[in-house]
């Protein structure tokens, strides 16, 4: 039997391009590789973190952002607990492609899924062509947060990740209360382990 | 002065020494010469010992010097003899090196000149007789300076005619001479060009081929046997076509040019395979309306709901369901052809031993060849369409499995459940059939959606209402079905209910179906990962896994019926245990032997309730219920003891009704009952005790292997039942 008490699916999905494979493998494997193929399909990693002392399974999808894979991709959002919707600070074309990819979600994914909106490639901010403030506006029009990473610095990686992992748990727990014990529920990340920096 | 004076005196001067003062200045002079004279000799005289000393030590060596003299002489003298000898030899050496070179210069010459002589009259006999291979092979045999000029002449010359023989051979696509002049290339020193030359000429050897299976096919009769696949053969002859290609060729360009340049090869085939495949595809794309139903069924599924869609008229099913074969058809036999040519290329790589790093390189060529060209993308297109025509052809015949729902008397189960669990079956293993591992999970994905979303929905819909409440009667309940369909509006509780057990039941089956769906997957899967070189294991397994903890959602679905169906019915035959008197004398006891007054009025009504449903459940959930009927009766009845009393007879009564009781129960079904009664039989116990006292028998240390259920609390309460026993005596009791 494997060793954790919670397993969670997290989906990355976006444009082409955007940085999904680094996101996913500066998360799971502390690695930037650079020049990397365009994914193929779908992908997925483990990485098992500890929030408030319980051990939690983060199975993180890796979807190709090009369009002949995207039937592929929907067919995960259904048994997706998170959704991180991503998109490139320095196009504008990844962050207009946005609507087409929430309407995606809200006609595939669970109700109960957690969306985050998340622009990458901080690292490149000379170049930024979308500003904080739009993305803000963006997350904010489609009820999700919005972070900032860059995959290449691991700025903000580790957070985008934990603070899903802390946000799915405490959902959980919210529900285990209901018939078991009461569970202190986690705010801060005092109390979370794992991030390997 | 004294001293130079004195250097003019000898003995001639002496006598001529007239003065006095001359003669005593004189006289003195000598005096003082005498006195230093003799103060040297003195001096002279000491050193006489040690001088004398050292001469006999000189005359002692004199002999050892004689001998070291005579050595050093004859040393002198063999030095001088090896110096001669050495220099005789080595003059005798370099006169035969000398002698030697030249003698070769000598013979390189003669060779040379013999060589030129033999090739430049090859070289000409052999252009005279076209015998080109001979005269590149001449070509590479001569190397004298003097006649390179006349060597080059004929290779510019043989190139020329190699050239323009090869291309006179594609035009006539005369395949001997191809192969000819294929293999005189690399004796040219000329591999890249002969085998891009050559690849041109397989190429329009694969195109022409290709384009005539095409035409073929679009002429193919419909009612032909493989008219439905025509796309998928035409595709797989191109493919068999290429790798024939490669199979008969690879040995040739292995002899004549090398291993390590298949790679090259297949880089320059794969271009044309690329655009023949390419006009396959979108013969096909045209031909089978393939974006045409793919924007209907994205259409259909856009607008949520395809239930009462009339655009859903326009898409045969069956049409579609030819099709989407077809399709998984054509990406498998990508998938083996791309599987063919990496194997191919890997061993072909293998055999020139290379170092790793150029090796990887090249294998990331080849990787990224096999990822990217044209043909992995149409296809890669055609199945991201595929899949979702594939989710959408399921969901379609899920619903019309649903509204088509039959129920067959004798049967426990209606009709879509076998139907819906076979077309989940048939669409997933056709995804899986298709070789490609994202495909195989996407469909494992939808099936598992299904399975939890709308499925379980209509299931659980149905039982959300409930159990109808009173009697039911079975020949009425069929009575109402319409030609095995449950009515759809209709107040009848009688098919209510029979529509109810006939839901319980296809969920409990559905949870067996659910876990052989996923055995049965799992072996498809299994077989395409042998294909697939274990790629994509991890992802399979996880969208397998998913598949089957769709068990755990659907739960608990006897609860409604027997809360609704058992529960109020219980109460009754429960409560009319009360109104038998346990406080009984000698010949009431008899009277009860003869006559029972409770139990088997309560056994035949649980008899008929539990008959009402065997015939309409299924084993397990016969059993199920068989032990949520024994849970309330037990809790029921322990209710109903506690609100009686007992004499020591009535206690030996109850005893024996419950042991009626018990073995009827563990009659009617597969499980354990017993267990279910503890509580009961220790309470019977209780209640047949002599004297209060005696309960220490059986209590604490005495208990032996029995596991008291009561508390003593309750033992107590139990002991008060009986009116016999004295409350003193019970409160006394120390448990």
């Amino acid at each position: 039997m494997e060793d954790y008490k919670y397993l969670f699916k997290v989906v990355l999905i976006g444009n082409a391009g955007v940085g999904k494979t680094c996101l996913v493998r500066r998360f799971t494997q502390g690695l930037f590789p650079p020049g990397q193929g365009a994914t193929i399909g779908v992908d997925f990693m483990i990485k098992t973190v500890d929030i408030g002392g319980d051990k939690v399974k983060l199975q993180v999808w890796d979807t190709a952002g090009q369009e002949r894979f995207r039937s592929i991709t929907q067919s995960y959002y259904h048994s997706a607990d998170a959704l991180v919707l991503v998109y490139d600070i320095t196009s504008r074309e990844s962050f207009n492609s946005l609507p087409g990819w929430v309407k995606e979600v809200e006609q595939y994914a669970s109700r109960k899924i957690i969306s985050v909106l998340v622009g990458n490639k901080l690292d490149l901010h000379k170049e930024r062509e979308i500003t904080i403030e739009e993305g803000n506006s963006c997350a904010e029009s489609h009820n999700m947060r919005c972070l900032e990473t860059s995959a290449k610095d691991s700025d903000n990686v580790d957070r985008l990740f934990l603070d899903i992992a802390v946000e799915l748990t405490n959902n959980v727990r919210n529900v285990e209360i209901k018939s078991g014990p009461v569970e202190e529920e986690i705010r801060d990340h005092g109390s979370v382990q794992g991030c390997c920096r | 002065m004294a001293a130079a004076t004195s250097l003019n005196f000898d003995s001639n001067s002496l006598e001529r020494l007239t003065e006095m003062k001359d003669i005593h200045e004189a006289y003195e002079y000598l005096c003082k010469q005498e006195n230093t004279i003799a103060e040297e000799i003195d001096e002279l005289l000491e050193h006489q010992t040690n001088l004398e000393a050292k001469m006999s030590t000189l005359y002692r060596s004199v002999p050892n010097l004689q001998v070291v003299n005579s050595d050093a002489k004859q040393l002198g003298s063999m030095v001088s003899f090896t110096c001669d000898l050495a220099e005789n030899v080595s003059g005798k050496v370099r006169l035969l090196d000398l002698a030697k070179g030249r003698v070769q210069e000598a013979i390189q010459r003669v060779n040379d000149v013999l060589d030129l002589k033999f090739c430049t009259d090859g070289v000409q006999t052999a252009l005279q007789s076209e015998d080109y291979e001979k005269a590149a092979g001449h070509i590479i045999g001569g190397s004298v300076d003097v006649a390179l000029h006349v060597l080059q002449d004929a290779k510019q010359n043989l190139t020329k005619i190699v050239r323009e023989k090869f291309d006179a051979a594609l035009v006539t696509a005369d395949r001997a001479s191809v192969e000819r002049f294929f293999k005189i290339f690399p004796l040219l020193g000329l591999h890249d060009e002969g085998l891009r030359k050559f690849s041109k000429y397989l190429k329009s050897q694969i195109a022409d081929r290709c384009q005539e299976q095409l035409s073929q096919a679009s002429t193919l009769d419909s009612a032909d046997r493989r008219a439905a696949v025509v796309y998928a053969d035409t595709l797989t002859i191109l493919f068999e076509d290429v790798g024939k290609v490669v199979e008969i060729h690879q040995p040739l360009v292995e002899t004549y040019y090398g291993p390590g340049r298949l790679l090259q090869l297949i880089q320059w085939l794969q271009a044309e395979c690329d655009e023949q495949a390419s006009r396959i595809v979108d013969e096909f794309i045209r031909n089978r309306e393939f974006s045409l139903k793919s924007r209907q069924v994205q259409a259909l599924l856009h607008r949520g709901s395809g239930r009462t869609s009339t655009a859903h008229e326009r898409l045969d099913p069956r049409e579609l369901d030819v099709m989407l074969a077809e399709c998984t058809l054509l990406n498998s036999r990508t998938e083996l052809y791309l599987r063919f040519i990496r194997k191919r290329v890997l061993n072909d790589l293998e055999m020139v031993g290379n170092d790793e790093k150029a090796d990887a390189d090249k294998v990331a060529v080849l990787e990224k060849l096999l990822r990217e060209c044209l043909l992995s993308r149409r296809i890669q297109e055609l199945i991201g369409n595929y899949i979702v025509m594939e989710e959408y052809f399921m969901r379609e015949s899920v619903i019309k499995a649903e509204s088509m729902d039959s129920l067959e008397q004798g049967s426990h189960t209606s009709s879509m459940v076998d139907d819906i669990f076979f077309i989940l079956k048939k669409c997933t293993k056709r995804a899986i059939s298709s070789g490609s591992v994202d495909c195989a999970c996407a469909l494992l994905n939808h099936t598992t959606t299904i399975l939890e979303g709308d499925y379980q929905d209509s299931l659980y819909a149905k039982l959300r209402a409930g159990f109808p409440s009173g009697s039911f009667d079975v020949a009425q309940a069929y009575s109402m079905l319409q030609q095995g369909r449950f009515p759809t509006s209709s107040s009848d509780t009688n098919a209510a209910k029979l529509e109810f057990m006939t839901t319980v039941n296809n969920i409990e089956v559905s949870l067996e179906y659910i876990q052989s769906l996923r055995r049965s997957l799992s072996e498809e899967c299994a077989a395409l990962l042998i294909q697939n070189r274990e790629i994509g294991k991890d992802k399979l397994e996880s969208c397998l896994n998913d598949l089957g903890a769709v068990t755990h959602k659907f739960k608990d679905v006897l609860d409604p019926v027997e809360s609704s169906a058992v529960k109020p019915r219980l109460k009754p035959w429960v409560d009319s245990f009360l109104s038998v008197n346990h406080d009984i004398r000698e010949d009431e006891f008899s009277m009860y032997e003869a006559n029972d007054p409770f139990v088997q009025n309560f056994i035949m009504n649980l008899e008929q309730l539990l008959a009402e449903f065997k015939d309409f459940m299924t084993p397990s959930n016969y059993d199920s219920l068989v032990s949520l009927v024994t849970n309330e009766v037990t809790t029921q009845l322990e209710q109903a003891v506690l609100r009686s009393v007992f004499n020591r007879l009535g206690g030996l009564h109850f005893d024996k009704e419950l042991r009626s009781l018990v073995t009827y129960l563990t009659s009617v079904t597969q499980w354990t009952i017993r267990d279910k009664f503890a509580r009961l039989t220790q309470m019977a116990t209780i209640l047949n005790l002599e004297r209060v006292t005696e309960i220490l028998d059986y209590w604490g240390q005495n208990s032996g292997p029995l596991t008291w259920r009561l508390t003593p609390t309750e033992v107590r309460q139990v002991l008060s039942l009986r009116v016999d026993f004295r409350s003193e005596d019970i409160k006394r009791l120390k448990l």
